[in-house]
C-alpha cells in the first residue's frame, strides 16, 4: 500500500505514475490493470456526455442555478470572451457537469459529486485544447484517483467532515496532479502541483444556501478548475510547495476539526445565513409545505370521489 | 475516482442510496414499509441534497447510477411501499448517519450506517448487532447462537472451497446468546458451501451479500 506522498515519490522513482497506481491496485485489491482502465474509460465517457448535456443548461432542483454553462458557452461561441480557450473550457465544462449534478443528472463523483465538475473541467479542456490522446486522459484519471485515495487515508472526503476544502480542495489537488502528469511532468511535479492546489484551498468552508448543492458550489467548481490548472502550471515551471503534501493534508484535517459545525454542510452558517440565503431557505420550506398541502387536498378529493362513486 | 452516480452529492445521494440498498439486500425481498431515522445534521440537509430520493431508491433496489433515482418516491408509491422519514439523535456518529427499518411480507431488517463521502459507507449496526460492513466486497452475514467452535467450523468450510477471507468480525448480545459474524471474502462461496454453512448446528441464518454497487 502507498501510505503517503513521500512514500509515493520513493516507490514511483522514474516510472510512469499511472502505472505505479495500477500496479498497487492490482496487488492490493486483485483487480487487473485492464479492468481499472476500462472502468475509467467508462468514467471519462460519462464525463464527456455530462459536459455535452450540461452545456445547454436548465433549472436546478433548488431553482437557484442552471443557466451558467449555457451563458458562458454562448459568450464563448459568439466571440464575446476575453480569456484563453483552455481557461474558458475548464470553467465551462466544470459548470456543465455541476449543472447536470444540480438537476440530479448522471455524473461521476470526483471525488465527490459536489466537487464533481473540477476534474472533468480541467482534464477534458486540456485534452481538447492540447490535442492529447483520450487514452492519456484515462491514465490521468488513474493518477487523479490515486492522489485522492492517498489523501483519503487520513482525511474524510466530505464537506460534513471538514468543509469545502475536503471536497473542492481535494478535487482541485487531484486534478492538478493529473494535469501535470498529462503534460509530461514527473511524479515529483505531480505531487507539487497537487500540494500547491490543496494548500491554497485550506480553510474553505461548506455553507450551501438552502442546503442545496448549488450556491456557491456550481460556480466554485468552475473557479477551482482554473485554480488547479494554474497550480499545475507553476509546478511544471519548477515551482515547489515549501510545505510537503503530506503535511498539507494533515493541516487540512486539523483545520476541518476546528471548523464549527455550522460551516460544515449544515446550511447553518456563512452564505446560508445571509439575508438572501435565509430567504431562499424560507421559500424552499414554504414550497415543501405547499406541496404537502396540495397532496393532502388531492388525497381528500380522490377519497371523496370514490365515496361518490360508491353510492 | 468516485462512482458514476445521480447528483447532487456523493455523501447524500451515492452513499445514502447504497445504505438504502444494504437494507434492501439484507431484507432480501421487496419491501412493503421502510422507515428512515435521520441523525440531526442529515435531517437538516437531506432534502436539498436529494437524500430522500436516494435512500428510497436504494431501498427499493436501484443502483446509485440509475437515472430513475429522482423518481424513486413515485416508484415506491406505485410499488405500494410505505415510506416514512423522521429525525433521531443517533449519538456520537458521523453527521450523515441514518437508521433504517425495512419490512417485507415475510421478514424485516434494521441497519444503522454512515455515508462518509465519495459514496463510501460504514454500516456499524445490522439487526441490532455491531458490524463493520462497507459493502465494498462480497460478504457473509451469519446470525447464530454463540458457542465455542463456530468460527472455526465456518472458516473451515470456506477454506475447503479455497475462499480467502479479507476480514472477519464477530459481535454478540450476551454470552451464549445471539451472535453475529461478518466475513468479507475475496470471492463468492458456492451454493453448496452456503448450504453447508446454513446446516451448521446453532446457525440461525446465513446470508450472502454481493458487493453493493
Amino acid at each position: 500500500m502507498i501510505e503517503s506522498f513521500k512514500h509515493l515519490e520513493v516507490v514511483a522513482g522514474n516510472r510512469d505514475l499511472a502505472e505505479v497506481f495500477l500496479e498497487t491496485d492490482a496487488e492490493e485489491h486483485a483487480v487487473p490493470a485492464a479492468d481499472i482502465l476500462e472502468a475509467l474509460r467508462k468514467r471519462r465517457a460519462v464525463m464527456r456526455d455530462c459536459v455535452e448535456r450540461g452545456k445547454s443548461g436548465g433549472q436546478s432542483m433548488g431553482k437557484l442555478v442552471g443557466e451558467e454553462a449555457r451563458l458562458l458557452n454562448e459568450a464563448f461561441e459568439s466571440g464575446r470572451t476575453f480569456l484563453d480557450p483552455l481557461t474558458i473550457k475548464a470553467e465551462l465544462y466544470a459548470l456543465a457537469v455541476m449543472g447536470e449534478n444540480s438537476r440530479m443528472g448522471v455524473i461521476v463523483a470526483a471525488p465527490t459529486a459536489g466537487a464533481g465538475g473540477i476534474v472533468p473541467g480541467m482534464l477534458l479542456a486540456l485534452e481538447e485544447e492540447r490535442n492529447i490522446d483520450p487514452e492519456r486522459t484515462v491514465r490521468a484519471l488513474v493518477v487523479a484517483g490515486g492522489i485522492g485515495s492517498i489523501i483519503a487515508l487520513s482525511a474524510n472526503i466530505s464537506g460534513a467532515a471538514g468543509g469545502c476544502q475536503n471536497e473542492v480542495g481535494v478535487a482541485s489537488s487531484m486534478g492538478a496532479g493529473a494535469v501535470a502528469y498529462m503534460v509530461g511532468g514527473t511524479t515529483r511535479q505531480s505531487i507539487h502541483a497537487a500540494a500547491i492546489a490543496l494548500k491554497n484551498t485550506l480553510g474553505l468552508v461548506c455553507d450551501p444556501v438552502g442546503g442545496f448543492v448549488e450556491v456557491p458550489c456550481v460556480k466554485r467548481n468552475a473557479l477551482f478548475a482554473v485554480h488547479g490548472l494554474t497550480a499545475a502550471q507553476l509546478s511544471m515551471a519548477g515551482v515547489e510547495s515549501v510545505i510537503p503534501m503530506d503535511e498539507i493534508v494533515e493541516a487540512m484535517v486539523r483545520i476541518g476539526r476546528a471548523m464549527p459545525r455550522g460551516l460544515r454542510e449544515t446550511a447553518e452558517g456563512g452564505l446560508a445565513t445571509t439575508a438572501t440565503g435565509l430567504a431562499v431557505a424560507q421559500r424552499i420550506k414554504d414550497e415543501a409545505n405547499q406541496r404537502r398541502a396540495d397532496k393532502a387536498a388531492e388525497r381528500e378529493r380522490t377519497a371523496q370521489e370514490r365515496k361518490g362513486q360508491g353510492r | 475516482m468516485g462512482p458514476v452516480m445521480v447528483g447532487p452529492s456523493s455523501s447524500h445521494t451515492a452513499g445514502t442510496a447504497r445504505l438504502g440498498r444494504v437494507a434492501r439486500e439484507i431484507l432480501d425481498e421487496d419491501p412493503v414499509e421502510v422507515k428512515f431515522f435521520l441523525h440531526p445534521p442529515l435531517a437538516t440537509t437531506y432534502r436539498g441534497h436529494g437524500s430522500d430520493f436516494a435512500l428510497v431508491g436504494g431501498s427499493i433496489g436501484l443502483n446509485v447510477d440509475d437515472p430513475r433515482i429522482p423518481e424513486s418516491l413515485r416508484i415506491a408509491e406505485q410499488m405500494g411501499v410505505e415510506i416514512a422519514f423522521s429525525e433521531e439523535d443517533l449519538g456520537d456518529v458521523h453527521p450523515n448517519t441514518v437508521r433504517i427499518e425495512i419490512r417485507g411480507l415475510t421478514g424485516e431488517a434494521e441497519i444503522t450506517g454512515s455515508s462518509i463521502g465519495g459514496g463510501v459507507i460504514e454500516v456499524f449496526q445490522i439487526n441490532r448487532f455491531q458490524s463493520r460492513f462497507k459493502g465494498d466486497s462480497p460478504s457473509l452475514l451469519l446470525f447464530y447462537r454463540d458457542r465455542p467452535g463456530m468460527i472455526s467450523e465456518v472458516t473451515g468450510i470456506l477454506a475447503e472451497e479455497g475462499i480467502n477471507i479479507a476480514s472477519l468480525y464477530c459481535s454478540r448480545k450476551q454470552r451464549g446468546k445471539d451472535a453475529f459474524m461478518q466475513i468479507d471474502v475475496d470471492s463468492p462461496p458456492s451454493e453448496d458451501a452456503l448450504g453447508t454453512i446454513r446446516r451448521i448446528v446453532d446457525m440461525e441464518e446465513a446470508q450472502y451479500l454481493d458487493r453493493i454497487p
